[in-house]
Parts: structure tokens; C-alpha cells; sequence
């Protein structure tokens, strides 16, 4: 491709004529279209040297304006503050980065731009140029032609709009900024001496761009308080042309479309079912011992974490930022086709291109070539059989990027395709195509007690569901990647973002045949990974990389490489029934869960285990009968994502919750109330569970929330209707009886005087850091200066555990509480021995050892000194190893330690477009002492959105085994605008006085019901509750409306 | 075919031998190693590669480098000379805002942009700022409180200098 920068508009239109010639402005809308599959042109013409290309001007008869005039500057324009509808239209596209690129002009020859329906309705006209032609058309004429290379927008011409009585514009898309249009639409009418002298609608966005002239010619003409909204809205609906897609369907886009119209122009909302009753909320006296988080309110106890200067200038080296001289870069070939027999990998052609250096197949693994935290059924390179789109084929290793690239377009696959299975419930089904030799079912679990037929028999409410999750993607902002090299004693060092530094090392020495202790991982600092780089992602291809080559290699996944190889959290369809006597009490649960595992197993066993243990959240339910089954499919990969299973057991266990409350009587406050598991009773699988149980202080402390007192049922302007919702929260801790789950921890003095704290942790951005510093300082009674983190090497830290499962709070605690002591017992001594005097006369302070009586505080050796005064193989240290408190139930996996939760949600459901916003969260928590205040409001809060996304816009979608939400467009994560406009977050940190577990984790908590409670406010507002995740627009237009 | 572009990357002079078409954010990660700008996704929709192109916030990845021939790019870790940015990453920094810490390149050079251009911005300027930059691990409140924290910061100084 090359570019050509024409300084005359006659020279540009010289250059171009033919399909291999594309103007340019910003480029920012044809750069996604090249994503999207549009053949980049051979030649780009670029119009920035041009003259007067840009610039508003008032101009006889209108408002004239170039078409490189960017849309910031739209934006600010003064003579664009007179066209309300434009200036909507410009502040709606796209974010304010991109606005600073792009062009009007841009906007319109892309032909789906969010500012054609407004300019539609504005009677938009275009100076368009041909060699030796000038010509002004509409815009809506020019738009019925197709893309002609020669010919080239020189303005745009907004006609100065007859006295405009009424005019809207709306773009409705998948959140509530920067999002795709599922449709835009545009009104105005003028009216004059009572008559509406034109109408003009225009739709576009998601939808072909076009005018509504049948719709416009039966307003015309017509007085504006004469006109019948609701004919109009039906001729709307039929007037409108639009597709459906994975997203949305047409339907809905006709609809949403006319709503917004009828609205914007007649003020006419759509017709609205009869809202629910809601009961007046009985306020209770809340909990005078939760304390509030956050900078002012935690006071003393806000600390700066010590990763945040670093993070905050872009000075903190990630694992993929790492550049060195000799380093190759590294690539993976992934699987063409969702499921294949693998005939033949032909690499010859690929290692013979200049500048490769190595390439990798299943040839080159020495060891066991399969992995997976659970079972290892997945390969590291595949061999004979390709299950999912993301399987690693070979790689490469080269000079550069581009090398790299084109080494894979190289390597030939001869392959025999296979048919695919993409639903889990037919891939159960019998004569379904298997996708591993032993069949589909990867697992089957059951539990069962007392007599749920009999209890059902005699139930007095019986409420029955499907509850339907998406495939939520981690969204970790750096994608998988990292470096490996292979060391001058032959180590082999594998450095990428991890969440099990230990656990990498053995998969890897399994996969390599090499012994652990030649294997050393480092899988800090990590930008995020929420369960999604828990299991292995580019370390196999690393290490194989760099062990061939000799070299060290580094390698980052592109997002659309990510998002298909990546694991995402297992689609479940979760059918509940749920039985009460007539007085509320829970009488009966019945639960059957199928799951999707995708290709591998990885963790998701263990995610449909916990969901099952999790089958009766906080509640006594004395009969129980449950299922669940997880599905090999060809649909990408799934495994451990944030709440691991509970949090989709608890919308549906929740929601039947507010569903019997509401068929019985009690309000479901009380209707909780009279269900919560009683205090030192077994757990529910029968094991013995860890004191401090809190869930009646979190029911009173949610009933005694402020939201229930904030505006609800319809909004002042009508177009709203809000709801407040709750969940409880119940989550394990750990990983449970059944699998290995050690802890541990260094604490050492190093030689610069700083005490090291190791912890083979991963610091993932929870604030593992600050949460080590913090408390490994109060339990010595040094300073937070004196503590050096350090986390996430398998060279300079023990083994901890994995960094999942809320489990690394109690690991620091632990730690802290058994070698802190010891250490500073032990720099006391050497102190005291140093200085002549009785150890039992000095203490730690702050800097080092003091007399234990000093008012003064006077350090009487800092510890500095000390380090100074031995030698650095006798610095003092301190270690502890102990396996994770489990519980003693080993039948199925059971946990010990809980950790507690109520959730409120207010939401705004909106009568034109049926989306959801989520107005406040209140998040009340009881975890025990916390370790350190922003680290704590900072995983509540952000768990909080990521639930929100979980529930309001996310699925990863995919058809026939392939992705169609490819990155962050149409997997649509919540932005800015988004979030809530408040959330409040409390902890109750009291234990009781025989627990010895101290504080628990709180990773998981804040997510784990924010989705029961977004539905139960759904609910409030409209009476029905959701049954799918995320919550349909549609699905709420279609409810809302009907007999008025 | 490489074409040589020169532009000045952090107020110094920088010419690459480049593909027209390659991305800004490719070359300052893969060519010139200057690694604070993170590529989060390539298609200028999550903001990790915000950079100033003469003064206003530009995603890298959308930059080809025809583009930024004779512009001025300031990336983080230019910020360094800069009085707005000292306020904004002040504030981020006393809020906690960021957690992985992988997107707070991106936000701070949009709300050093933001600080520069509005005096004291309020919560909902401060909200429409930030649309186009997507953060994982906070729920944005963390930033937003940082970014009016650096408001604040901004403020008190001014007040103290009259």
C-alpha cells in the first residue's frame, strides 16, 4: 500500500479513478473496515494537503462545511450549536480520541457513519467533485449510488432549516457510550401557521441510511396536535429496513426505532403493561459497626499502594514490555477450521524463510503433550485432531513481527474437517459427533437429600426457571504474553502473566520433560487476569520457542487472537425449581445445570462443582436433588472466571428466591429471614464450616439501606421506570477438600536492610502488594517502608498456592501472623547481641530495633545496620508452609471458610429502547479484618462493573465454532458510562472470638450477586424477571408493552 | 516499501524507516521500545494507546504512520515535563485508582488532555472524557475520583500562587 498526497483537488482526482484507490482523511472508519474484511486499496490517496478542506462557514441559504473538518471540531463549532440534531449526532460517534480523527467527511463516505441519519433530516447537501465536474447533490441522492473512486465530497451543505417546531435524535447501541449503532434515527418537523409544514425521519447506524418519505408524507400537511402517534409508530415499524444479526434482531431495531421517533417527535412514550405494586419498604435499623471505604472515610487506613507511582507514569515493566537486543518474536498457528482431523503439518517452507529462526510443532515436545489444571486433555501443540478455533498448531520464532506473520501463512495444514458441535445439549445427545475419544460428557455430578418429590407434592409455592448465563470474557487489558530464554546454567526461564507461578512450572516440566527445578516462572506483574491466566496460555509456546532457537522469545496475543484462544466462563442454562410452605419456608431445591466446556476441560469441573455446592446460596433447604453436566463442544475454550460458578447459581437461586416471596406473602426480606442458615450448623454439603458467619447482619444491614428510599416506579420524564433489587452472597474461599491447596510464605531480612516478603503469589492488580506490606508490617511492628513485596517468581519466592479462589488474603495473613513474629523475634536478638543488652529491652519499630521503654523512640540500630552486620548467607529468615484450612468433607469438594454479602441494585429500565442502566450499587460485606482499604473498595467496586457487564451487555458470541464478537466492538464491556452513578461499599470486619481463619478473601465477593440483584430490580420495575443473561432489550420491550 | 518518517516523539527529534501504513503503536512497542503505551485491542475502541498528537488525545493504533510524518507525539512517559499531568497523576495516584495498572498510561494522557483544555472539569466532563479509554479491574469510580482529586490538586495550587 502506498500513499500519495495531493496538494490540489484536480491532482487528487488525477490520482484516483479505479477500485485500487481510496481517499483518506482520518482513516479511522476505514481502518476498522479493514478489520472487518474490506480488501485495503493498492494506493491511498490522502486529502490533508489540501487546501480549504476544512472549516464551518455561514454561507447564503445554510451552513457549508469541509469535509476534513473533524468532528472535535464539529463539536466545538459555534454554527453547529445552532443544528441541535447534528451536534447530538456528532457527540454520540464514536469516543472523543477517534473524534479528533475523524472527518464529516469520513463520516459519510463510509456510508454507515452515526451523523448520515442527522444530516438526512437536515436535507443535507454534498459539493461532490469529478475530473472537470462540480456538481451539488443530496445527500440522499448520492447515497443510492454506489462507492465511485473518482469522485470526491468537497463539502457539505446544510440548508438553513425552515423554524424547526420539534426534531430528535437517538442512537441506540449496546451501552450507554462509545458503542456501535444497533440503529440511529433522526426527526424534525417544521411547522408553520399551526400546519407541519415538513417532516422529515431518517434511520442509519445499524440499519442502510435512509429517508421515511411514506411515514413523512402522512405527517405532512396535518396540524401537529391532530397527529395519531400510534398509527404513525406502526407505519414506522413497516417503513423501516433492517437486517438481523447476532445482536439484535430486525425486529426489535423497527421497533426501538419507531419508539424513539414517536417519542422524540410526538412526546408519545409506548404503551405500558400495568406496573407492579411495589410494597412500601419497612426501613429497619441498620449495623453500627460496618465501616465505609474510601480516601477520606478510611482515614488512616487509606494507603497508597506501592505499585501505584510506577503504574500511574507507565513505568512499571510488564512482562510484555520487555525488549532485548537478541530477542526473537514469537507467533502461534492456530487451528483454520473449529474441528479437524490433522493429517499432515508441513513446516519446510516456513523455516526456510529468511529471518526464521525456529518453528515448533507437536515434534518438539519431549514430555507428555497434554495440559489442564484438572485433566490434561488439552495439547500444548496438536497432533492428530483440531477441537476448537483457537488450538496451537506450531510456532514460530523470528526477527520481527511481520517475519513472524508470514512464516505462518507458510506452514501447510492438511487437515480433514470434521463436524462441529455447538451445542452442548446436542453434543449430549446420541450419534453426536465426539469431540475427545471418551465422548462428550466430561463430567456428570449429583447430589441429593431428603425427598424433594414428596416435598414438592406437598409445597404450597412451587417456582420453576430457566436461568441462562453468557460465555463472559475475562477481559484482562493486557493480552497473554511474556518472554522466555534460556539462561547460562541451562535454566529455562518462562516469564508470563500467570496465577500459579508453582503450578506453571510442574505443567510445563510435565509437557517439556525437564525437571522443575531447571524451570523457573515468573508470572508478575500481570495486567489482569481474572481467572483467565490461571491456566497455561503462551508458556508452552515460549518455552518450546526458546528452547529450539537457543534465543530468547517474546510474544503478545493480539486481542482477536486472545479472544479466541483464550478461556472464557462456561455458558450454563441452569433449570430451578424451588418449593415453600405457606408460611415461606424453603421446602425444597431442584437444580439441573448443563454447561458448556468448550473444547477442554481445564477448570470448568471445578466451576459446575462449586456452582452445585453453591445450589442453595445462604438458605436451609432440608430436600435437595441436583444435577449438573458439563459439555465438550467446539466452542472455543472455557474455565475459571471470577466467582467460579457461584455467581451464575446465584442469579438463579436468587431470583427464585424474590419469585416465592412474592407468590407467598412476606416481602423477600423477610422471606430471606426466615430461610438463612442458621450459625454452627453444618455446611450444606454436611461439612463442618469455619465460625463468623454474618449473613443475618448483612439481611438487616441491606434492609436497612438508604436505596430502598431513593425514587422508583416511573421516572419524572416517564421514560423510565426504576426498580430496586437484591441478592445474597455466600462464596467459598479456597479451593476446596479435593484438590492440593498449600500456602506459604518467606519473610527475610535482605542484604540492603529491607525485609523481604515472599510470596509465590501473583500480583494481578488486587492489591497484593499493599495487602503483604501492610500486614506483614503491623505483625512485626515495623514500617510499610521497611517491607519489600516480593511475589510471583518461582526463583525468589515459595510456593503460596494459586492467586485464585479469594484465597490469597488468608494466605498473607497466615504468613504474617506465624513467620512475623519469628522474624522480628530473631532481629531482636541479633540486635541485642550487636549492642550488649537483654533481647527482652527491645522491640521493632519502624527503620529498625528500639529500647522497648524509649519514649523517644530513637532507633538504636536500623535495619540496615543489621544486615549490614551479618553475612548475607546468615540474614535472618523466616518461613511457613501449611496447607489451606479445609474442611472435612471429601465426598465431593467442600469448603471451610465463607465469606458473606448482601447486594442492592437500583436500575432504570428505559420504555423506548428496553435497556437497563444501572443507577446505584450498594455492596454491604462481611470478610473479617481488612488487610487494606483501597485494595478492598478497589475489588468490590470492580467487581461490581464487571458483574454489571456480565449481566447487561456481554456474551462472547460465536456461530458454528467461530467467534463473532472478535474484540472489544462487539464484546461489549461497560465503559465510564456505564458504571453506576453511585456504589457504596461496607465491611464488617468483626470475627468471632474462636475463629482462628482471620480475614477472608474478598476477590470474588463483590461479584457474585450483582446479577440476582440487577434482575430482582428488573423485576421491581417491571414484574418480570429476566430469565436470560445478558438482560435482552427486546426481551424488556416486549414485556413492557401490550394493554395499556 | 519503507518510506522514512520523521515526527518528534516526547519533544525530541525521531525519524523510522517504516511501512506507511504501520501503526504508531507498533513502533513505539516494537521498533523504538518505548513500552508505556499498551495495545489493548488495535482498533481504537479501549484507549490503552492514548497518545497527544499535537496536543490532543489520539489512539496510537489508529495512527498509520503517514500520519504522524512532522507531527508531535507525546506519549506517557513525555508527560513528565508536563504541570496538568504532575496534578493528574498526583490525584490518581493519593485515589488508588488503578489496580492492574495496564490502562493508566491511556488515562492519564486523556485526563492531562482534559485538565489542559477545561479548568476545573466536573464529574460529568471528567465521564465524557473518558468514553473512549476501558478499564477492567475498577468499575472507573477509583479513576473518576482520581481525576477530580487532581481537579482539586490543580485548584489548590492555583489558589496558593495568587
Amino acid at each position: 500500500m502506498e500513499v500519495l498526497h495531493p496538494t490540489t483537488i484536480e491532482e487528487a482526482l488525477w490520482y484516483s479513478g479505479d477500485e485500487e484507490t481510496y481517499f483518506v482523511a482520518g482513516g479511522t472508519l476505514m481502518q476498522l473496515d479493514w478489520v472487518m474484511g474490506l480488501r485495503p486499496a493498492r494506493w491511498l490517496i490522502s486529502l490533508n494537503r489540501l487546501p480549504a478542506m476544512q472549516g464551518v462557514e455561514m454561507v447564503a441559504g445554510g451552513i457549508r462545511i469541509g469535509p476534513l473538518t473533524t468532528l472535535s471540531m464539529l463539536e466545538r463549532c459555534p454554527e453547529i450549536a445552532g443544528l441541535p440534531l447534528l451536534l447530538a449526532a456528532v457527540q454520540v460517534t464514536a469516543s472523543p480520541a477517534v473524534r479528533n480523527r475523524g472527518t464529516i467527511g469520513g463520516n459519510i463516505a463510509g456510508r454507515r457513519g452515526c451523523l448520515i441519519p442527522a444530516l438526512l433530516a437536515l436535507d443535507a447537501q454534498l459539493e461532490v467533485a469529478r475530473t472537470g465536474v462540480r456538481q451539488r447533490v443530496s445527500l440522499f441522492d448520492w447515497l443510492q449510488t454506489a462507492r465511485e473512486p473518482g469522485c470526491l465530497v468537497e463539502a457539505v451543505f446544510i440548508p438553513s432549516p425552515k423554524p424547526i417546531a420539534r426534531s430528535t435524535y437517538r442512537k441506540i447501541g449496546y451501552r450507554a457510550a462509545f458503542t456501535p449503532a444497533v440503529i440511529d434515527v433522526a426527526g424534525l418537523i417544521s411547522v408553520d401557521a399551526g400546519r407541519i409544514v415538513h417532516c422529515r425521519l431518517a434511520v442509519g447506524g445499524g440499519v442502510a441510511a435512509a429517508r421515511l418519505y411514506e411515514v413523512e408524507a402522512k405527517v405532512a400537511g396535518q396540524s401537529l396536535d391532530d397527529i395519531d402517534w400510534s398509527d404513525i409508530h406502526g407505519e414506522i415499524v413497516e417503513a423501516i429496513k433492517a437486517p438481523t444479526d447476532y445482536f439484535r434482531s430486525g425486529r426489535y431495531r423497527r421497533v426501538a426505532a419507531a419508539n424513539a421517533l414517536v417519542y422524540g417527535l410526538g412526546e408519545v412514550l409506548p404503551k405500558l403493561n400495568e406496573l407492579p405494586k411495589r410494597r412500601p419498604h419497612q426501613r429497619r435499623p441498620g449495623l453500627s459497626d460496618e465501616i465505609v471505604l474510601g480516601r477520606r472515610a478510611s482515614g488512616k487506613d487509606w494507603h497508597v499502594r506501592p505499585d501505584a507511582p510506577a503504574k500511574v507514569a507507565g513505568r512499571l515493566t510488564y512482562l510484555t514490555d520487555v525488549r532485548e537486543k537478541e530477542m526473537l518474536v514469537g507467533r502461534i498457528l492456530r487451528s483454520p477450521v473449529p474441528h479437524a482431523r490433522l493429517i499432515d503439518i508441513d513446516t519446510t517452507q516456513a523455516e526456510q524463510l529468511p529471518g526464521i529462526v525456529g518453528v515448533v510443532t507437536h515434534r518438539d515436545i519431549k514430555g507428555t503433550n497434554g495440559f489442564g489444571i484438572v485433566v490434561q486433555d488439552q495439547p500444548a501443540m496438536c497432533l492428530d485432531k483440531v477441537r476448537y478455533i483457537g488450538d496451537a498448531v506450531a510456532a514460530v520464532a523470528a526477527i520481527d513481527q511481520e517475519t513472524a506473520a508470514r512464516a505462518l501463512s507458510l506452514i501447510k495444514l492438511t487437515y480433514e474437517e470434521l463436524p462441529i458441535v455447538d451445542d452442548p445439549e446436542r453434543a449430549l445427545s446420541c450419534g453426536a459427533e465426539a469431540v475427545h475419544a471418551k465422548g462428550n460428557l466430561q463430567c456428570e455430578i449429583h447430589f441429593s437429600r431428603g425427598n424433594a418429590a414428596a416435598a414438592f407434592a406437598g409445597a404450597a409455592h412451587v417456582v420453576e426457571a430457566t436461568y441462562v448465563t453468557p460465555r463472559q470474557m475475562h477481559s484482562f487489558m493486557e493480552t497473554e504474553g511474556g518472554y522466555a530464554f534460556v539462561d547460562e546454567d541451562g535454566t529455562l526461564n518462562v516469564c508470563a502473566g500467570g496465577q500459579h507461578g508453582r503450578r506453571d512450572q510442574m505443567q510445563l516440566s510435565r509437557l517439556l520433560g525437564i525437571p522443575e527445578e531447571r524451570i523457573r516462572v515468573v508470572s508478575s506483574p500481570t495486567g489482569g487476569a481474572f481467572g483467565g491466566k490461571d491456566e497455561l496460555t503462551v508458556q508452552p509456546a515460549l518455552a518450546l520457542l526458546a528452547l529450539k532457537t537457543g534465543r530468547p522469545v517474546r510474544m503478545q496475543l493480539e486481542r482477536m487472537e486472545s479472544v479466541v484462544a483464550g478461556t472464557k466462563s462456561s455458558p450454563m442454562r441452569i433449570r430451578m425449581r424451588t418449593a415453600c410452605d405457606d408460611q415461606g419456608r424453603l421446602l425444597a431445591q431442584e437444580v439441573d445445570l448443563l454447561a458448556d466446556a468448550g473444547a477442554y476441560a481445564s477448570l470448568s469441573p471445578g466451576v459446575v462443582e462449586t456452582a452445585l455446592e453453591h445450589a442453595c446460596g445462604p438458605y436451609e433447604v432440608p430436600n435437595v436433588q441436583t444435577r449438573a453436566r458439563l459439555a465438550y463442544t467446539n466452542n472455543g475454550t472455557c474455565g475459571a472466571l471470577r466467582g467460579f460458578g457461584c455467581n451464575q447459581m446465584s442469579y438463579a437461586l436468587e431470583c427464585q428466591i424474590d419469585r416465592l416471596a412474592s407468590a407467598c406473602g412476606p416481602d423477600s426480606l423477610e422471606f430471606r429471614a426466615r430461610n438463612l442458615r442458621k450459625p454452627g450448623t453444618v455446611g450444606y454439603l454436611g461439612q463442618a464450616v469455619a465460625p463468623t458467619e454474618r449473613l443475618k447482619e448483612m439481611l438487616d444491614a441491606a434492609a436497612a439501606d438508604p436505596i430502598w428510599d431513593l425514587p422508583s416506579g416511573l421516572s419524572a420524564d416517564g421514560t423510565e421506570i426504576l426498580g430496586v433489587g437484591m441478592g445474597m452472597n455466600y462464596q467459598g474461599n479456597g479451593l476446596g477438600t479435593l484438590p492440593p491447596d498449600p500456602g506459604g510464605g518467606e519473610l527475610r531480612l535482605a542484604v540492603d536492610g529491607v525485609i523481604e516478603a515472599a510470596f509465590g503469589l501473583d500480583e494481578i492488580g488486587q492489591g497484593l502488594q499493599a495487602a503483604i506490606r501492610n500486614t506483614v508490617a503491623r505483625e512485626m511492628g515495623c514500617g510499610h517502608a521497611d517491607i519489600r513485596p516480593v511475589t510471583g517468581d518461582t526463583a525468589t519466592s515459595p510456593e503460596s498456592g494459586s492467586t485464585t479462589a479469594s484465597r490469597g488474603t488468608f494466605v498473607v495473613w497466615r504468613v504474617a501472623r506465624d513467620a512475623g513474629p519469628a522474624l522480628a523475634a530473631e532481629l531482636v536478638a541479633i540486635a541485642a547481641r550487636l549492642l550488649g543488652r537483654d533481647p527482652d529491652s527491645l522491640t521493632i519499630a519502624p527503620g529498625g530495633v528500639v529500647e522497648r521503654t524509649s519514649n523517644s523512640g530513637d532507633l538504636l540500630m536500623t535495619f540496615a545496620d543489621i544486615a549490614k552486620s551479618v553475612s548475607p548467607q546468615d540474614l535472618p529468615r523466616a518461613a511457613t508452609a501449611f496447607e489451606f484450612p479445609k474442611s472435612d468433607y471429601f465426598e465431593g469438594n467442600a469448603r471451610l471458610i465463607f465469606a458473606f454479602g448482601a447486594t442492592l441494585a437500583r436500575v432504570a429500565v428505559n420504555r423506548i429502547t428496553g435497556a437497563v442502566r444501572v443507577l446505584d450499587i450498594s455492596q454491604h460485606t462481611a470478610a473479617g479484618p481488612v488487610l487494606d482499604h483501597a485494595a478492598y473498595l478497589g475489588q468490590i467496586e470492580g467487581a461490581s462493573v464487571q458483574g454489571v457487564g456480565f449481566t447487561l451487555t456481554e456474551d462472547a458470541l460465536l456461530n458454528r465454532g467461530l467467534y463473532v464478537t472478535e474484540n472489544f466492538d462487539f464484546y461489549v464491556i461497560p465503559s465510564v458510562q456505564d458504571a453506576p452513578q453511585s456504589m457504596s461499599v461496607f465491611a464488617l470486619e468483626s470475627l468471632d472470638r474462636e475463629d482462628a481463619f482471620g480475614p477472608r478473601g474478598i476477590g470474588e465477593l463483590g461479584i457474585g450477586a450483582i446479577t440476582p440483584a440487577i434482575a430482582n430490580a428488573v423485576a421491581d420495575a417491571t414484574g418480570r424477571w429476566p430469565e436470560q443473561v445478558p438482560i435482552n432489550p427486546e426481551w424488556v420491550l416486549s414485556h413492557l408493552a401490550g394493554v395499556s | 516499501m519503507k518510506t522514512a518518517i520523521a515526527f518528534t516523539l516526547n519533544r525530541k527529534a525521531c525519524t523510522v524507516d517504516v511501512a506507511a501504513t504501520d501503526r504508531l503503536i507498533d513502533v513505539l512497542r516494537e521498533r523504538l521500545a518505548t513500552t508505556a503505551s499498551k495495545k489493548a485491542c488495535g482498533i481504537g475502541r479501549c484507549g490503552a494507546c492514548m497518545v497527544l498528537m499535537n496536543g490532543l488525545p489520539t489512539n496510537a493504533c489508529l495512527l498509520m504512520m503517514w500520519q504522524v510524518d512532522g507531527a508531535e507525539i507525546i506519549t506517557s512517559e513525555g508527560l513528565v515535563e508536563d504541570a496538568e499531568a504532575a496534578y493528574v497523576r498526583q490525584g490518581l495516584i493519593e485515589e488508588n485508582a488503578f489496580q492492574c495498572g495496564y490502562c493508566a498510561p491511556g488515562f492519564t494522557v486523556t485526563l492531562t488532555a482534559l485538565l489542559s483544555a477545561t479548568k476545573a472539569p466536573t464529574e460529568a466532563e471528567i465521564r465524557m472524557a473518558l468514553e473512549g479509554n476501558l478499564c477492567r479491574c475498577t468499575g472507573y469510580h477509583s479513576i473518576v475520583r482520581g481525576a477530580l482529586r487532581a481537579v482539586e490538586l490543580k485548584g489548590q495550587a492555583a489558589a496558593a500562587s495568587k
